[in-house]
């Protein structure tokens, strides 16, 4: 694995010991194999991995420990009642990365994300010897609207208010999951941490992110200019969940994960058409991808959604705008600290795109 | 001002009151979920007064006129049966009901409580299905049908839904009885079944698993099926259902004595097929202008609609719940005759009887079972 982990914490002040059952959800999806890669470098040595699928291979663990008796497969589904109870059976630490992402439906992804987060922690109150819940949300739950471009986006930043007008399903149900655990920990003392990464990349994940720009009509357009991207490699996003599961005294806290040296927009499209694969791009200026957001969102609004508002203003603050980001409460109050730079990341990442435009 | 409410929160929920919030003269005054957080996400998202987890307390408190029905197929029938009974008008999502049985029983309880019932067909309701329907009414086709053709696509891939079917083996999908076609076919076969006549055409049917579940190990599932109806004036239709063929076509196309029409739902075209050809050279160039005239009236009239803001992916939903409502105001004839959703629930039924019937699902066409049902 690249840039393995070391024990960030001293063994005896983590809230779990080798010994003791971890969950991981979602644990075959692209950030989910990384954690289990995590935890078993860590010395884990019962890794409970959730997966939807039955017969579902973790291929990353598989490769980076393989044969490794340390990891326990079990298939099922959040929605089922029967599946959480057996999945949270006597676990210690839940890192919940299972989600409805990519789903453009409202109801679908509020199931995918909210009904099967709380299906997940009502059965953790019956188990009653759970010690942290990691909730993996995300930077799309955040809101820059009122702060002028190029400041510092952090965890103090507010949320995103009525999400569901702004076209964005993934937002929507992000909030309320991440509003549900908390609303959990106040009534019933789930000791729970939030995890918020920004734009995750690596290898086995080769999509650009919409930050930079977009390709749905037909040519791909750069909206991001000169804009910080918020990435993070997916091993030291991992490393980031993990810490969040072990490290004591940190519960209700919430931490954004972002890497140290963020590329902007031109210079991460420049080095993905030189390194990876060409491709034609229009730059699109900050003024006129903001008049398409207002002109689409006023006429979603004037047609009754004949076009569904995907663009807003909402989105433009959020996505392109263009803010700066901090990983300070997250090297402070955590202790993490990046193990793979963002050189070495981009490098392993585009030559990753590069093998698929190969094979394409 | 008509009371609606609707029973369950699914993703079709959402296309129903964006739809109903578009129609003057009511108002979706409760929703309705087994599961208590959907039932309050629809509600707080579309801002509707009441959201209940209990149908009876629904029915109690909210009172509503009508009621849209769009929990899985399974509860359809349990479910607008308890509303007909209520006194509530019922719009049905698609697949009407799991048999056509129960279809037949739903119609005789809505015509026994003088209520409106009706299928979530929307797609005859169209604006391209709806032109067709006039120039079929004009005459335009020159007698009864001879032939038609239904193909209707459904594009599984490695999205979301095919992620979430293939990898649950307790999907309620999987639990229809026709599973994958059950909730998907209906919309082809309603084509069809307007324009058959008689109550028992006969139903040929080859069904197989396509390449895409074959390599993914699945031995429950068929996703391509072709069907051939013969009705009780020789008519026949051919109806293909594919997954994997490309373009993913909706289309349907029928044939007269005279002329044939052609529509495309997806594009939104309706096309008139000449009958009489061209003489000698004539035919290689003269319809070619034709139908590029045809085309352009179809895109202006495509723009016309989309201007005037009438023009949304789910335009046809709205005009068949406009239809309903102004059939329950007016006193009026429903929507769709039931002759057509009871037709299209037992040609259905046959396709699922004789793919059951079959020897197990084989992976070519030429091996797979044939079999003919009169329904």
């Amino acid at each position: 694995m690249e840039g393995a982990s070391t024990m960030n914490i001293e063994p005896e002040l983590r809230l779990a010991g080798p010994e003791d059952p971890i969950l991981v959800t979602g644990a075959a999806g692209f950030i989910g194999q990384r954690v289990v890669a995590n935890l078993l470098t860590r010395g884990f040595r019962t890794v409970r991995c959730l997966a939807r699928r039955p017969g579902t291979r973790l291929t990353f663990v598989n490769e980076s420990n393989p044969g490794s008796p340390a990891v326990e497969m079990i298939y099922g589904n959040l929605l089922s009642k029967e599946d959480c109870q057996r999945a949270v059976r006597q676990v210690k630490v839940i890192y919940h990365l299972a989600a409805g992402s990519g789903e453009k439906s409202f109801a679908d992804a509020y199931l995918n994300s909210v009904v099967t987060t709380r299906n997940l922690v009502v059965a953790c109150q019956a188990e009653r010897c759970l010690r942290r819940f990691v909730n993996v949300s995300s930077f799309a739950v955040y809101s820059n609207r009122n702060k002028p471009a190029g400041r510092v986006l952090d965890e103090s930043c507010p949320i995103k208010e009525r999400p569901e007008r702004l076209g964005d399903a993934y937002a929507y149900a992000k909030i309320k999951q991440d509003e549900l655990v908390m609303e959990y920990s106040q009534k019933h003392g789930l000791p729970y941490v939030l995890l918020r990464p920004g734009a995750v990349y690596g290898p086995g994940k080769r999509a650009i992110t919409g930050r930079v720009g977009i390709d749905t009509f037909g040519i791909y357009l750069h909206l991001g200019g000169f804009n910080r991207i918020p990435f993070s490699y997916v091993d030291n996003c991992a490393d980031a969940i993990v810490l969040a599961g072990l490290k004591p005294g940190i519960e209700g806290r919430v931490f954004n994960v972002v890497d140290d040296d963020l590329p902007r927009s031109f210079e991460f499209l420049r080095m993905f058409k030189k390194k990876a694969k060409p491709f034609r791009s229009i730059y699109v200026p900050h003024f006129a991808s903001y008049l398409l957001c207002y002109l689409w969102e006023k006429y979603a609004d004037f047609s009754h959604g004949q076009l569904p508002p995907v663009f807003n203003r909402g989105r433009w603050h959020a996505e392109w705008k263009g803010s700066d980001y901090s990983n300070r409460k997250l090297k402070d109050e955590l202790g993490w600290s990046q193990k793979v730079s963002t050189h070495e990341g981009m490098k392993l990442y585009l030559a990753d795109c590069r093998l698929e435009g190969i094979h394409a | 001002m008509l009371k609606i409410a609707i029973v369950g929160c699914g993703k079709i929920a959402d296309a129903h009151v964006l739809q109903i919030q578009r129609i003057a003269g009511c108002q979706v005054v409760g929703v309705c979920d087994r599961e208590e957080l959907m039932a309050r996400q629809l509600q707080e998202r579309f801002g509707i007064p009441r959201s209940f987890s209990d149908l009876t307390a629904l029915l109690r408190e909210s009172r509503p006129d009508v009621i849209h029905v769009t929990t899985p197929p399974q509860s359809h029938y349990e479910i607008a049966r308890q509303c007909l009974e209520a006194g509530c008008h019922v719009y049905v999502e698609k697949p009407f009901t799991l048999f056509a049985t129960e279809a037949e029983e739903l119609v005789a309880l809505a015509n026994e409580k003088g209520l409106r019932l009706t299928a979530g067909h929307d797609e005859q309701f169209s604006p391209a299905m709806q032109r067709m329907r006039q120039l079929v009414k004009s005459g335009y086709l020159g007698g009864t049908p001879v032939h038609m053709e239904s193909t209707w696509c459904y594009e599984l891939g490695e999205g979301a839904y095919a992620n979430a079917l293939l990898g649950d083996k307790n999907h309620w999908v999987r639990k229809l009885p026709g599973r994958l076609l059950h909730n998907v076919l209906s919309h082809g076969i309603a084509k069809i079944a307007e324009y058959l006549a008689g109550e028992q055409p006969e139903v040929r049917v080859v069904g197989f698993p396509s390449q895409f579940l074959t390599q993914r190990g699945e031995k429950e599932l068929l996703d391509e099926i072709r069907v051939i109806i013969t009705d009780q004036n020789h008519t026949t239709a051919y109806f293909t259902f594919s997954t994997q063929m490309r373009p993913g076509l909706h289309q349907f196309r029928i044939f007269s004595t005279k002329n044939g029409l052609f529509l495309d739902e997806e594009q939104q075209t309706v096309l008139q097929l000449r009958g009489n050809r061209y003489k000698s050279f004539a035919e290689k160039f003269v319809p070619h202008l034709t139908l590029a005239g045809q085309h352009v009236r179809n895109l202006l009239r495509n723009g016309r609609l989309f201007l005037a803001n009438d023009f949304h992916m789910d335009a046809g939903k709205k005009h068949l719940i406009e239809a309903l409502y102004r059939s329950i105001i007016d006193d009026a004839p429903v929507p769709i005759p039931y002759r057509e959703i009871l037709l299209t629930a037992r040609i259905m039924d046959a396709i699922f009887q004789q793919l059951d019937s079959g020897s197990p699902p084989v992976t070519t066409p030429a091996n797979s079972p044939v079999a003919a049902t009169r329904i």
